[in-house]
């Protein structure tokens, strides 16, 4: 199964753990031995961890895009199809595992998710230390 | 002119007044909120690579602190930081190359700047239309001490030979795929200005790791991108370094296009020093207000100008009235602003700030529009609801 990687995040101290920053609550193993809250927090959960929306190309996507980045850089884009096609291009420029054969379903896949005439996406908030 | 106090109590007072804390600020000490040490209630733009902006509602006081100040990166932050194995090297056209250790930057003079700090696609988010890039809106700007030795001082004990044009700096940040390096340089002139800086400290403490610890250059007054984090190497160059983030990236076109048509990079140039710039903290746009005095609060800043004025309007942009600047303020920091208001009646209003500084550049009504969304600094302006 894949296992999304994007959230993860390094501490200052190298000798520190790699702690998975997800936008998944740390108390929520604590929450899952209780199956009702958790499925208070469902929409919640979803809400912080932007994923990306089905379509045929969205396997391919998600290895080829988010091998070197997470994938709130890409839904808060709001681009029409000649704009995701110089990114599609520039990305692959740089690196992304795109065969030439899926460049066309790449495009198509993301500029019928995130055009310009769609809403902008809600980003999460870090935790506020001082305010709990 | 009023005290630092008074101003201080007028803006939480401000936000009390206007009824308009944000849903967003509950929601944000919700314990499922992403944790990232030393970040609080920044909005996540992306988590790898990280980019936390700072809600609008946080830019109310002239110092940022460090965990409410937007964290920009390109690439990976650096997987490993030790301070005893840090080294930074000075050499291409010099006389003398040299290799420092911290305890060797320690040991020079140091230097002080307030400065305010302003990623150059702040506001991208609101460029129509739509340019790629982070979707910054307000909040990737801050003020803070930078401290360190100065770069000029380094150069001397380097020896810059008369070929030496333009400074170059290398980080320590970790670049996947092919992706180029995120290397920039800047001319010799604004490397030997006395307030440019090898910064190791930010706000009396050492620079934390998002912003770029052990030691970052700080080019001051001058979009972000120019201010190098995990600085490890100093090249000074005969011209200017000519990599991607030099060209295409970090272009501005010389002349005013039609939004949305190509620029021909041919003509356009390097951006160096920021705009003129204002943005209004509170009230947030949308917001209903329970009380028809209301304060309006925000920053104003302009690279190496100062600012000279911030006017408000109230009606949509038909009359303008001063602001109040705050007391505090230094070469490249932002002024404090603040405008007291009694709405006339209950009823919806647009809410403008526009900012002039020194040189006589005001905020125009409509950003220039460019490919990258770069120095977005139209008029601010937000509509709330007056209730009572």
């Amino acid at each position: 199964m894949f296992k999304p990687k994007e959230f993860r995040y390094c501490e200052t101290d190298p000798a520190a753990p790699v702690r998975d920053s997800s936008y998944a609550s740390k108390e929520l193993p604590k929450a899952a031995l209780l199956v009702f809250p958790l499925l208070l927090l469902m929409p919640l959960l979803r809400a912080q961890s932007p994923d990306l929306p089905p379509g045929p190309a969205l396997a391919k996507v998600r290895t080829a895009c988010l091998e070197c980045h997470d994938a709130s850089i890409i839904v808060q884009q709001r681009l029409n199809k000649a704009a995701w096609t110089k990114e599609v291009d520039k990305m692959i420029k740089w690196g992304a595992l795109v065969e030439a054969v899926d460049r066309d379903s790449f495009i198509d896949y993301l500029s019928t998710n995130f055009p310009p005439d769609k809403s902008p996406e809600e980003m999460p908030r870090t935790a506020s230390m001082k305010r709990r | 002119m009023i005290s630092r106090r008074d101003f201080l109590k007028r803006v939480s007072g401000a936000v009390a007044t206007a009824g308009a804390i944000p849903p967003l600020l509950t929601w944000a000490t919700d314990d499922s909120s992403p944790q990232i040490p030393g970040e609080e209630g920044m909005i996540v733009r992306s988590a790898r690579f990280l980019d936390l902006e700072t809600p609008q509602e946080f830019l109310t006081s002239w110092i940022t602190p460090v965990p409410h100040f937007f964290v920009r990166n390109h690439m990976h932050e650096p997987s490993t930081l030790d301070p005893r194995s840090w080294r930074l090297t000075i050499g291409g056209e010099v006389e003398k190359p040299l290799t420092l250790n911290l305890a060797d930057l320690a040991k020079l003079e140091k230097h002080t700047v307030t400065n305010t700090l302003e990623c150059a696609g702040n506001g991208r988010a609101f460029q129509q239309p739509h340019v790629p890039g982070i979707q910054w809106q307000k909040g990737a700007v801050g003020t803070a001490r930078f401290s360190g030795p100065r770069l000029r001082d380094l150069l001397q004990r380097a020896g810059v030979k008369p070929t030496g044009k333009h400074v170059m700096f290398h980080g320590l940040d970790e670049v996947p795929g092919k992706v180029p390096p995120f290397i920039r340089s800047i001319p010799i002139e604004k490397a030997t200005d006395s307030d440019t800086l090898i910064a190791t400290h930010m706000n009396d403490l050492p620079l934390s790791k998002h912003h770029g610890f052990p030691a970052r250059s700080l080019v001051p007054g001058w979009i972000g991108a120019a201010s190098c984090k995990w600085l490890s190497e100093i090249k000074v160059l005969d011209k200017e370094f000519d990599g991607n983030f030099m060209k295409p990236g970090y272009r501005f076109p010389n002349q005013a296009g039609k939004p949305g048509d190509p620029v021909n990079p041919d003509e356009t140039h390097v951006i160096t020093a920021l705009s003129v710039k204002s943005v209004i903290a509170t009230p947030a746009d949308g917001s209903t207000l329970r009380s028809r005095s209301i304060r309006i609060d925000g920053v104003a800043w302009a690279g190496e100008a100062d600012i000279a004025r911030v006017e408000i309007s109230t009606d949509s942009g038909a009359s303008w009235k001063p602001a109040q600047l705050g007391r505090e303020q230094s070469k490249y920091a932002w002024r404090l602003w603040t405008f007291a208001w009694k709405a006339p009646k209950a009823g919806d209003y647009t809410l403008m700030a526009r900012a002039t500084d020194s040189l006589g550049r005001t905020q125009p009504e409509t950003a220039v529009w460019n490919p990258s969304g770069y120095l977005y600094n139209a008029i601010d302006q937000v509509k709330i609801h007056v209730q009572a």
